[in-house]
């Protein structure tokens, strides 16, 4: 495991637009992974998570801003490669490979390093266990979803991006497995970065959290701090219209976005708006820095 | 008994050929999602090259006018020298198409890769034609040839060894993919790109080795099949639809079964060429051609299954479509513009447009079924050659005058469409325009063989059209071609077009488009996803039909060649680069179409391409493919759309106009 | 079945007895009973791969069922292809969400209101109908408050939207009674609130529910009766406060934690 962890974040993002056909739908995202540090990315539906995660993994180039791994650049970098550095993305579509067995998926997933065995896998994901010869296209929902974290986990990957982590488990399973993400970050030294629509859930787990709305960055705490504070995640998911009751909040918690910019639809600008906020939506580096002592 | 042993056992040969040829298409299908249509004239290219240099150790290069020999030893060359000299060049070939063809379609619809590959079957035989002549080469012997007594025949022992080799071949592509890491990744990256690449694999580089692994096997094919058939272009590259035929049976997955498959047709036709000469009710033309397909769609259309099962379900991506927003209006435009054009050109021009405007209507018939319900047909000329040939027997034998002649006669395509379009209940993509083309062929082969229906190669005359003593016939006396018949044919061709155009945003429409979209979402709508496929071929077939008899009534007399099934698949491949989705496309590829259309009319007028028509087509197509995946039509040149706008700005001074985006500008600029 | 006794006055709308769905050697759904009743909202639980999406497919057509019947309305539909079972107004959404991508949202939710027959469309197409009636698209993206989407492509859409636009089409069909394979997953909190919201106005408009899902805030908070399949059996039925507490199912599906926090 890499050594220059005090040195670069596991995943530092600066300044990212990202989007479609040089649309940003994602503006002036800032953010941070530490290696073994698990982070929820939060946000209501059409907010830019996924955008932001398959834009991290390679799948879009961003249009601006950059994104680096160790303290090197990645941005813009082909899928494949970017995942044999050890990139892993669980894709909101899953993409798995629907004529192939369960047991092909788990083989074909080695980099040829030191990777997880099959058995180690099924150890964490019992469930693919009874599934194991059967093609990825016939398993239930959630078996793919599962099956869909397992092949990500092969690699021991240095970042593992999950889009949706919950999606199609059943509680019980959901229950397990986000343990098993605590697991990987520190027993791998992962920096894992994930999406879940189950806030309390998603909280419960990660070191730190960041909630997108409308494609900005209206809130970053750290979890344990946000776990109090219902009301004002649901405000922030609900996104500008929460700009009031964000501000209200000690200085460490306040985000907001960039007034500059345009406004999405349906955006009243509010009144009382502090100007400090004005051309840096995420507060100053130190505040990061208090955050996350 | 024993000379029907011999006759099986001679099939051999060819069956080999099909097989290994089959096999490089499996490959091709299974990495990279192309059915390579110029894999045989790949084949053929690369047989020359291994002539030249065994003969005269010279180098042929692919292209034509420019120089195109390397003199490399000057003399005759030996043949295992000259063989890997040749399969080398296969494989940068190969490697060299992948990268600036096939790549760049990755993302395309599967329809825009086959044009390519038609385009790149065209070029090379037209290539072929220029560089080395039509006449046939013979090469002499590569294998050993003597002969062996078998089961009381004797055989030259060559196919033995062709026999052997297709099964050596056969397991070692089996094993590869099955238990070999390349073959997992292969498997997988055509399964699913994004999932390749987030494991890390690039679908890219598997794709390209397979590519070329697939280049160097129809090389060999080529190579070794030249000293049992002589080298010749057009035999060659025909070699293609056998081939297509044996990978359809494997169902573009499985090498066992094409190796198997290619043995077995190769038998077949071997033995029923046989069975002619004893059996004498059976029909001396066109049987040996006909049966091996005629076993194979109907076997095709019975094994395959009905709605995919869960996990079965392939995500493809289809012609762009377009949204005609004021068809009335637009006709009525249309109608104006080709009348004045009628009538201000003259002669063959004026007959050049005409015939395009046939074209547009067989054009018309392919938006339907490939643009709105994304079956791929390789048989509409077939349609069209029914009813026109139906056209000559309803005015002829019957007598019927003409209104009525004209309508039955286009229905007649309609039974024929309908049943052409039963294996598309089952089958989908690729499988089914394999299929179609099958079907074409063995009507070609059959039933426009029979006599009595088409009058032989000369073919029958046709009356010309008259309304109550008002002839709106082509010719009148010296009078050729008149306008009126013009007038006639874009009537015609306008009314089909505003159905066509109005079926885009009619419930019928709607619910072809949700069958092409997802066959298990269309039935949850309550779509009945057979019948809704079959309307779609019933209506393209009629419209095809209509085609068919205006084509008579231009042509004044039919005959069979011009509803060979490869005009079918140059029709097809036309109106999907010209835009399949789309009225505008249609109209464009009856531009373009064939010999008899106004482009090539008048670039033949104007700078006498003449013989290298074949060629400028070849590469047109294929460029058009790659950069216009989803058609001319759905981005039209910059100059059309500013002068749409202009004109829409003019004609209907609407207010909307002011807000209309680019993008909007663009579909309704593809209406034209 | 306890809870039968509530809703005995209204007739069985859809009536499945011993379903038996399997894969070659895998039962996915094992004699299965159940019943929806007109009007009311039944779920559907169980843990992944227990046979709940094998049981809809069986139900609505998508995969025969190896042995047991089915009825709809009174009418035996065991054999029945989807699409007349569709027509008949047994609606259905995926798991997969499954979309015309090719469509527009709007042109997705028509052709599921057209209603068309094969003959009547082609009739149209010579002789217009006229305007087909958009009442029911609107209404269904109304519901789902879709309206702003209206103009465009699915795949353009993110995927929450995408799931709605799936329960948005099959509600356009104004079926009798809906099939919902995982409306919210994907959805956030706020929005599967708003679908169970929506979810309990849909008998009112003439429309019975038939829910899976695994956000266990919706199940138990939209249904009246709840069915739990595992490893392709029922092992209970009742509602949801019967739910909640059974012992069974909390060991196999719902865990500690989904229970202390429903609470
Ligand atoms: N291919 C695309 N082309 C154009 N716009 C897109 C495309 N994909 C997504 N969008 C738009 O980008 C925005 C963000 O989408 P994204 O998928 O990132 O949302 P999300 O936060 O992941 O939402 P969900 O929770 O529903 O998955 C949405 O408004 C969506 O409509
Ligand atoms: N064609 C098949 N062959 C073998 N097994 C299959 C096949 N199709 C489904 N299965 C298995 O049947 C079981 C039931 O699947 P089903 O999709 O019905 O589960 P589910 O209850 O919907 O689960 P989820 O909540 O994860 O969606 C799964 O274990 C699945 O792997
Ligand atoms: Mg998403
Ligand atoms: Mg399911």
């Amino acid at each position: 495991m890499p050594t220059d962890v005090a040195i670069a974040p596991r995943l530092e993002i600066t300044g990212l637009d990202a989007g479609y056909f040089g649309q940003p739908v994602v503006r002036d995202l800032n953010l941070q992974v530490g290696a073994g540090e698990v982070v929820a990315l939060l946000g209501a539906n059409g907010a830019g998570k996924t955008t932001t995660l398959e834009t991290i993994a390679g799948l879009y180039a961003p249009i601006a801003g950059t994104i680096a791994m160790d303290g090197s650049e990645i941005g813009g970098r082909a899928t494949h490669k970017l995942a044999r550095e050890g990139v892993s993305l669980v894709p909101e579509s899953r993409a798995l490979f629907n004529g192939l067995t369960v047991r092909e998926h788990l083989q074909l997933a080695r980099t040829g390093g030191n990777d997880l065995p099959t058995d180690a896998v099924l150890e964490m994901l019992p469930e693919l266990e009874k599934c194991l010869a059967r093609k990825a296209g016939v398993l239930s929902g959630g078996e793919q979803q599962m099956l869909a974290v397992g092949r990500a986990l092969v690699g021991r990957p240095h970042l593992l991006l999950v889009d949706e982590m919950s999606l199609g488990l059943a509680p019980i399973i959901v229950e397990r497995l986000l343990p098993i993400l605590r697991r990987v970050a520190t027993e791998m030294g992962t920096g894992v970065l994930f999406v879940e629509q189950h806030v309390p859930l998603a909280l419960q787990v990660a070191d730190k959290a960041y909630v997108l709305s409308h494609g900005r960055l209206v809130l970053e705490g750290m979890a344990q701090r946000l776990r109090g504070e219902s009301e004002l995640l649901r405000a922030s998911y609900l996104g500008d219209e929460a700009a009031e009751k964000i501000t209200a909040l000690p200085v460490g918690d306040r985000r907001n976005g960039d007034t500059e910019a345009l406004p999405p639809k349906g955006y009243e600008e509010p009144s009382d708006r502090g100007a400090p906020d004005v051309g840096d939506g995420l507060g100053s580096e130190t505040d990061r820095g208090t955050q996350h002592t | 008994m024993s000379s029907y042993i011999l006759f099986l056992l001679l099939g051999l040969g060819s069956g080999a050929i099909y097989a290994i040829l089959a096999l490089g298409l499996v490959m091709k299908y299974r990495s990279a999602g192309v059915v390579d249509f110029g894999h045989s004239a790949v084949a053929m290219f690369i047989a020359y090259v291994y002539f030249g240099l065994r003969t005269e150790g010279k180098l042929e290069l692919p292209w034509a006018i420019l120089p195109h020999e390397i003199t490399i030893t000057g003399s005759e060359m030996g043949n295992a020298p000259a063989m890997i000299a040749a399969l080398l060049y296969a494989a940068v070939l190969g490697l060299v198409m992948y990268l600036l063809i096939y790549r760049p379609l990755r993302h395309a619809t599967q329809l825009a890769r086959i044009c390519a590959s038609v385009g790149i079957l065209l070029y090379l035989q037209a290539i072929a034609v220029l560089d080395f002549s039509s006449n046939p080469k013979s090469v002499p012997t590569i294998l050993p040839d003597s002969p062996l007594h078998f089961a009381g025949v004797i055989v030259p022992v060559d196919r033995l060894w062709f026999a052997g080799l297709v099964v050596v071949l056969a397991t070692a592509l089996w094993s590869t993919y099955r238990f070999t890491r390349f073959g997992l990744a292969t498997r997988a990256a055509s399964e699913n790109e994004e999932g390749a690449a987030v494991i890390g694999l690039s679908a890219d580089r598997i794709a390209a080795t397979n590519w070329v692994l697939a280049t160097v096997l129809a090389a060999l094919a080529g190579i070794l099949i030249a000293p049992i058939a002589t080298i010749q272009p057009a035999s060659y590259t025909l070699f293609i639809v056998p081939a297509l035929a044996v990978a359809l049976v494997a169902r573009f997955q499985s090498f066992a079964i094409a190796a198997a498959a290619g043995l077995i047709l190769g038998m077949l036709q071997s033995e029923v060429t046989k069975l002619i000469s004893v059996i004498d009710w059976l029909p001396k033309e066109g049987l040996p051609e006909a049966i091996p397909f005629i076993v194979i769609v109907v076997g095709m259309t019975l094994v395959a299954k009905g709605m995919r099962a869960r996990g079965e379900i392939v995500v493809q991506r289809n012609p762009s479509l377009g949204r005609p927003s004021r068809p009335y209006v637009t006709t009525a435009f249309c109608f104006a513009v080709g009348a004045i054009a009628l009538v201000l050109l003259q002669g063959s021009l004026r007959f050049a447009l005409i015939s395009s405007f046939v074209w547009i209507c067989l054009a018309l018939s392919l938006v339907v079924l490939t643009g709105y319900v994304g079956q791929v047909s390789l048989a509409q000329m077939a349609f069209a050659g029914v009813s026109a040939f139906a056209l000559t027997h309803i005015t002829g034998q019957l007598g019927i005058g003409f209104p009525f002649s004209f309508i039955l006669a286009s229905l007649a395509a309609v039974p024929l469409g309908i049943v052409i379009g039963l294996p598309a209940l089952r089958l989908r993509g690729v499988n089914l325009a394999v299929v179609t083309l099958s079907a074409g062929l063995v009507l070609d082969s059959l039933v426009f063989n029979w006599t009595w229906f088409t009058g032989g190669l000369g073919g029958t005359k046709v009356g010309n059209p008259s309304l109550l003593g008002w002839n709106l016939g082509i010719s009148s006396g010296n009078a050729y071609p008149r306008v009126i018949f013009g007038i006639f044919v874009l009537a015609v061709v306008c009314g089909i077009g505003l159905l066509v155009a109005r079926l885009r945003r009619a419930p019928a429409g709607r619910m072809m488009i949700a069958v092409r979209s997802n066959e298990r979402a269309a039935a949850a709508a309550g779509i009945d996803v057979n019948r809704t496929k079959l309307l779609a071929f019933a209506l393209s077939s009629w419209i095809a039909g209509v085609g068919g008899v205006l084509f008579a009534y231009t042509q004044q007399t039919v005959s069979p060649p011009t509803f060979e099934v490869f005009t079918s698949l140059g029709l097809v491949a036309i109106a999907f680069v010209a835009g399949v989705g789309r009225i505008g496309g249609a109209v464009f590829a009856g531009i373009m179409m064939a010999s008899t259309g106004l482009f090539v009319t008048f670039l033949n007028r104007e700078f006498n391409i003449g013989k290298y028509q074949l060629l400028v087509a070849g590469l047109l197509l294929t460029i058009t493919a790659i950069k216009q995946p989803d058609g001319v039509a759905a981005n039209p040149p910059p100059p059309l759309v500013h002068a749409w706008k202009w004109l829409e700005a003019r004609l209907f001074y609407k207010s909307e106009t002011a807000q209309a985006s680019s993008t909007v500008a663009a579909s309704a600029g593809s209406e034209h | 079945m306890d809870a039968e006794g509530l809703t005995e006055a209204m007739p069985a709308l859809l009536r499945a007895s011993g379903l038996q769905v399997s894969y070659g050697p895998v039962i996915a759904v094992d004699a299965l009973d159940l019943e929806v009743r007109e009007g009311s909202v039944v779920g559907l639980i169980g843990p992944n791969g227990a046979g709940k999406t094998s049981a809809i497919d069986a139900l609505t057509g998508y995969h025969p069922a190896s042995s047991g019947s089915v009825s709809f309305d009174g009418e035996e539909v065991t054999r029945m292809r989807p699409y007349k079972r569709a027509r008949r107004g047994l609606g259905r959404t995926f798991q997969s969400v499954e979309l015309f991508d090719d469509l527009t949202v709007e042109e997705n939710l028509q052709v599921a209101a057209d209603h068309l027959g094969i003959g009547r469309a082609l009739r149209d197409l010579f002789l217009p109908i006229g305007e087909r009636s958009r009442d029911d698209v609107d209404w269904a993206l109304r519901l789902c408050g879709l309206q702003d989407d209206a103009e465009r492509l699915p795949t353009e859409l993110s995927a929450g939207r995408r799931k709605l636009v799936g329960v948005a089409r099959a509600l356009a069909q104004r079926p009798r009674l809906v099939m919902m394979d995982e409306p919210a997953a994907g959805l956030d909190t706020d929005e599967s609130a708003e679908l169970g919201e929506r979810l309990r106005t849909l008998p009112a408009a003439g429309v019975s529910v038939f829910l899976v899902d695994h956000d266990m805030s919706l199940v138990l908070g939209v249904c009246e009766q709840i069915y739990v399949l595992d490893f392709g059996k029922l092992i209970a039925s009742g509602t949801p406060s019967e739910i909640r507490s059974s012992d069974a199912v909390i060991g196999a599906y719902l865990g500690k934690q989904e229970v202390a926090s429903a609470n």
